[in-house]
């Protein structure tokens, strides 16, 4: 334990309130990176951008519907399974739970007093079993003290078994069948699993952009009241300026969409960028403080370094493309003429080798003896041989047209990140340095933005890419502008944090609005229709499940009730220190049960829903699910150690499973199995983002 | 004043089965004042605690509080009845906010819909300024505090929601020398604000600057029930450190050299 604490200085008797100085230190943006959603939200628009840049069909509404009604079972009970991991508990009776429900109310419907009842009686009772199957499993997991794996491991089993007996003995098969011919299940269908076609909606992209594009402008000024002293009165000279500014900005906004040139493109884009510098500076004088003329100061070797990494980057991204043909769908091992293969693998050996022998070194220059250079020898070939063969497999698995793709990725996300860190580092000693490099890095995004212009060959894909590249690259202009011009806030300011809150809540409505419209509604020219058919997919098909809404509708309660409401605040602490919160009076036996009831009536929500839909159930419906509701509710932020998560995460980590078991089948082509290893790789990823911004939360203090 | 102390226990016991694990213990803790309750480990002093706060009912004995029998049948009785413990623990979830921590199981409601999470951070950030620590955002994990500041976050939470009686559990136990003066700080000062407290603890060196009443445990039994003027430091010491067992031990120790 150390002593000296910054508590122990700071504690004298006690004092009268005073405000810190370093409370606002901590911007918004900087906060908002550390909540545990933010993995999963990152996950879900690389898969989802992964999915869309790679295929015709997956940025079109049917598949949006489509996924999403995929994600939707997956989605109830995976807000459900948050909850109940954030209260530090497990269920793995979840998934056959939800098979369990349907077959019961099939086979309630069809056979309870000889020749069935009403679906509505079955749906009720299966709710009531499934309540006391989730009450059994709290109850148990009390009263023994023993892990909820075991207990829900045999709830699970018992369930599964007494679900083949019953759909053995009742209706003769593995399965039940024709539950829609049941009494009453066509109302029911009607009313809870209801279907909504609908058609095209031609307003869709001027809705879409405008919507982002406004929620976008409000939620940066939102951050921006956040950052920076208010100034007396509002300056005019500031005012005039900024009307200019965004009268450039719509200008250059409606050239780009207008017109579908290069030469224009670029010239709008440059009226674009003199835009977003006017608004921003114009704005800034009008609203803020300025600071004083910060003085040249040196750039760190650390910075320099990073800088010259990012450029590089950067112009690499721009130039991989030359030396590939864009359309080459053969696997890179194949493309390569024959000779170049063996290259390849040797090459990749050796690396694997160097690899090995680098990192025993240490034990070999400690201990000379033979042995220890025998098993160095056969640890290094042993690596070689694997590295080898992986990037083998990876190179006959890749086709050219991925690995410009993956490359073009790579290096242009990596470069922008080197540039940014290069501007962190500048940005100690030297604002103007800062500024010059932030100017650096939003010129980056832009000049790749024009790269895939002119290389891209798909209109809907480049419009879409280098819309929103322009926009990140607008983003980074103005960032960069205003902390050179402006003094940052170091005082707190109530009112401006309030206005600042409401502002980015606005706008990041706006933007998730216009962003749902874009995703729901589609508007296909008779160019894109019937690229569309030729891929395969279905024109003016557009379904939307009740499902959805009922996950949307579970997603938002639950939450709710996580962060707003005692129940949240007791499943927090019942996970993150069972005795401290039994200690202070918080009912850790009710929340339990409470949580496993839960789990369960979703289960049955997801179950009713899944007999309504499709009128047959296999006996050994779900079996295995839970592992898929963990694994979101894990990519979502949830600890598997419970005390802490998001309900909003576990929705995204849905999200992303759906859209890598549609996009797995309907982009790449692999058979749909093969999202097991993409969701594997996902989920990987996920809990290594998560990790590293909870350690940067638990830093952050 | 009222005339009666604001809690007296009167020859209390405790047995688990076959297990004595209090015997006749008896002592008083008057507001204003510091009572505490000094014993080795295994001496009872968890279960005197427990006793206290509600989570054990004594087998035998007397609970008064202002003079009137209870019994409590939860800590949360206890709590409403205005006896708050702060435990070895401190009864916090370390990933959870200082906010959430701070009044979790009492959060206040609007309209019975939602928390009143603007007001509850504000609260919590006050609470702890007027204990002299300046949190700079009440949304950081209270495992990122420091162990004083931790401590200082349950007693805020304590004094705010208004207890008459303040059990501290070993407080200083896990700290070191500075941060152990902060805490015996606020313990006086909770005191000067007049709550009884109860400080346990098995270091006699933090016990008598801040105690007016000492009450030492051994095996289950007391061992004494002192006012301040009743016994110097060095007696306390002596007791506490086991007296003639330890000179016993420090005798055959010295015949194995």
């Amino acid at each position: 334990m150390t002593v000296t604490e910054a508590g122990d200085t700071t504690a004298v008797p006690p004092s009268p309130i005073r405000s810190d100085e370093r409370i606002t230190h901590r911007s918004p943006m900087q906060r908002w990176l550390i909540s545990p959603e933010i993995g999963a939200l990152i996950g879900a628009v690389i898969v989802w951008a992964f999915f869309w840049g790679n295929g015709q069909t997956f940025g079109e509404a049917d598949t949006t519907l489509n996924w999403l009604d995929v994600a939707a079972p997956t989605g109830i009970m995976a807000t459900a399974i948050a909850l109940l991991m954030i209260g530090g508990e497990f269920d793995l009776s979840s998934g056959v739970m939800t098979g369990a429900t349907a077959i019961q109310i099939g086979l309630f419907s069809k056979h309870f007093m000889g020749d069935g009842v009403n679906i509505g009686w079955a749906i009720l009772a299966a709710f009531l079993a499934a309540a006391a199957v989730g009450w059994f499993n709290g109850f148990m997991v009390n009263k023994t003290g023993l892990p909820s794996f075991i207990i829900t491991l045999a709830s699970f089993f018992t369930l599964r078994g007494v679900m083949l007996v019953m759909s053995k003995r009742l209706d003769g098969k593995v399965q039940v069948a024709d539950i829609l011919d049941a009494r009453g299940a066509a109302g029911f269908k009607n009313w809870i699993a209801h279907e909504w076609k609908f058609t095209e909606f031609s307003g869709r992209d001027p809705l879409f952009l405008g919507l982002v594009i406004v929620g976008v402008a409000i939620f940066t000024y939102g951050l921006l009241e956040h950052s920076f002293n208010r100034r007396d009165g509002l300056d005019t000279s500031g005012m005039a300026l900024g009307a200019i500014g965004i009268a450039a900005l719509v200008a250059a906004l409606v050239g780009l969409m207008r017109t579908d040139g290069v030469g224009v493109n670029v010239v709008f884009t440059l009226v674009g960028v003199v835009g977003v510098v006017l608004t921003c500076a114009g704005v800034a004088r009008a609203r803020w403080q300025p600071r004083q003329r910060p003085a040249a100061g040196e750039l760190p070797r650390a910075a320099q370094v990073r800088l010259g990494l990012g450029v590089a980057g950067v112009a690499a991204a721009c130039l991989i493309p030359i030396p590939f043909d864009r359309g080459q769908r053969l696997p890179i091992l194949t493309w390569t003429s024959s000779g170049i293969r063996p290259i390849i693998a040797i090459l990749a050996a050796a690396g694997g080798i160097a690899l090995a022998v680098r990192s025993s070194l240490p034990a070999l220059r400690s201990r000379t003896g033979v042995g220890s250079r025998v098993r160095t020898a056969f640890f290094a070939a042993y690596t070689g041989l694997l590295v080898a063969t992986a990037v083998v497999s990876v190179f006959q698995l890749t086709t050219v047209q991925a690995l410009r793709a993956i490359g073009m990725i790579l290096l242009g996300s990596g470069g922008v990140a080197m540039l940014l860190l290069a501007r962190a580092a500048a940005g100690v000693t030297s604002k103007r340095w800062q500024l010059i490099i932030g100017v650096i890095a939003a010129a980056s995004v832009a000049v790749m933005a024009l790269v895939i212009r002119i290389d891209s060959g798909a209109v809907r894909f480049r419009t879409g890419m280098v819309g929103a590249m322009l926009l990140g690259a607008a983003v980074l202009l103005a960032n960069a502008v205003l902390e050179f011009t402006m003094q940052k806030r170091t005082i707190a300011d109530p009112a401006a944090d309030r206005l600042g809150r409401r502002l980015q809540l606005v706008g990041g409505v706006m933007a998730l609005a216009g962003l749902v419209i874009r995703l729901l509604f589609s508007n296909l020219s008779a160019e894109n229709a019937a690229a569309v058919k030729a891929a395969g997919g279905a024109v003016g098909q557009n379904v939307l499940r009740q499902t959805v809404i009922w996950w949307l509708l579970v997603a938002a309660i639950g939450a709710f009730v996580l962060t707003k409401t005692k129940w949240g605040n007791w499943i927090f602490a019942v996970g993150g220190n069972q005795d401290a919160a039994r200690a202070i009076g918080v009912p850790v036996e009710q929340v339990k049960i409470a949580l496993f009831v839960v789990v369960s009536l979703c289960g049955a929500l997801s179950g009713t829903l899944i007999a309504l839909r499709y009128g047959t159930v296999q006996a050994n419906q779900g079996t295995g699910l839970e592992f898929e509701y963990i694994i979101a509710a894990v990519v979502g932020g949830c600890l598997l150690t419970g005390g802490y998560g998001s309900v909003i995460g576990a929705t995204l980590g849905a999200a992303i499973m759906a859209m890598s078991v549609i996009g797995v089948q309907t982009v790449t082509g692999w058979n749909s199995d093969g999202r097991f290893a993409f969701l594997g790789g996902v989920l990987l990823l996920a809990v290594l983002v998560n990790n590293f911004t909870r350690k940067k939360a638990q830093e952050a203090r | 004043m009222s005339e009666h102390p604001l809690l007296e226990l009167k020859h209390i016991s405790k047995y688990f089965g076959n297990v004595t694990a209090l015997e006749d213990i008896s002592t008083k803790v008057e507001a204003g004042k510091v009572t505490c309750v000094l014993g080795d480990n295994g001496a009872g002093k968890s279960t005197f605690i427990k006793i206290l706060s509600g989570v054990h009912q004594p087998s035998a004995g007397d609970y008064l509080m202002n003079g009137s029998p209870v019994a409590f049948h939860s800590p949360r009785d206890a709590r409403t009845s205005g006896i708050a413990t702060v435990f070895q623990d401190l009864a916090m979830a370390p990933l959870m906010s200082v906010w959430r921590n701070f009044f979790l199981g009492v959060e206040p409601y609007r309209f019975g819909i939602a928390m009143r999470t603007a007001f509850m951070k504000q609260t919590a950030k006050e609470e702890m300024a007027k204990m002299g620590i300046d949190l700079r955002d009440v949304d950081q994990p209270v495992g990122t505090l420091s162990g004083g500041e931790r401590q200082s976050v349950a007693i805020a939470r304590a004094v705010y929601f208004g207890a008459k009686v303040l059990i501290l559990d070993e407080p200083t136990s896990a700290l070191g020398v500075k941060q152990s003066g902060v805490v015996l700080k606020y313990t006086r000062a909770a005191a000067d604000r007049g709550l009884g407290v109860i400080f346990i603890t098995h270091n006699p060196h933090h016990a008598y600057p801040v105690g007016d009443r000492f009450l030492l445990l051994n095996r289950g039994h007391s061992l004494g029930d002192f006012a301040k003027d009743e016994i110097s430091r060095e007696e306390l010491t002596r007791l506490m450190a086991g007296g003639a067992e330890l000179e016993q031990l420090q005798h055959e120790l010295s015949s194995t050299r």
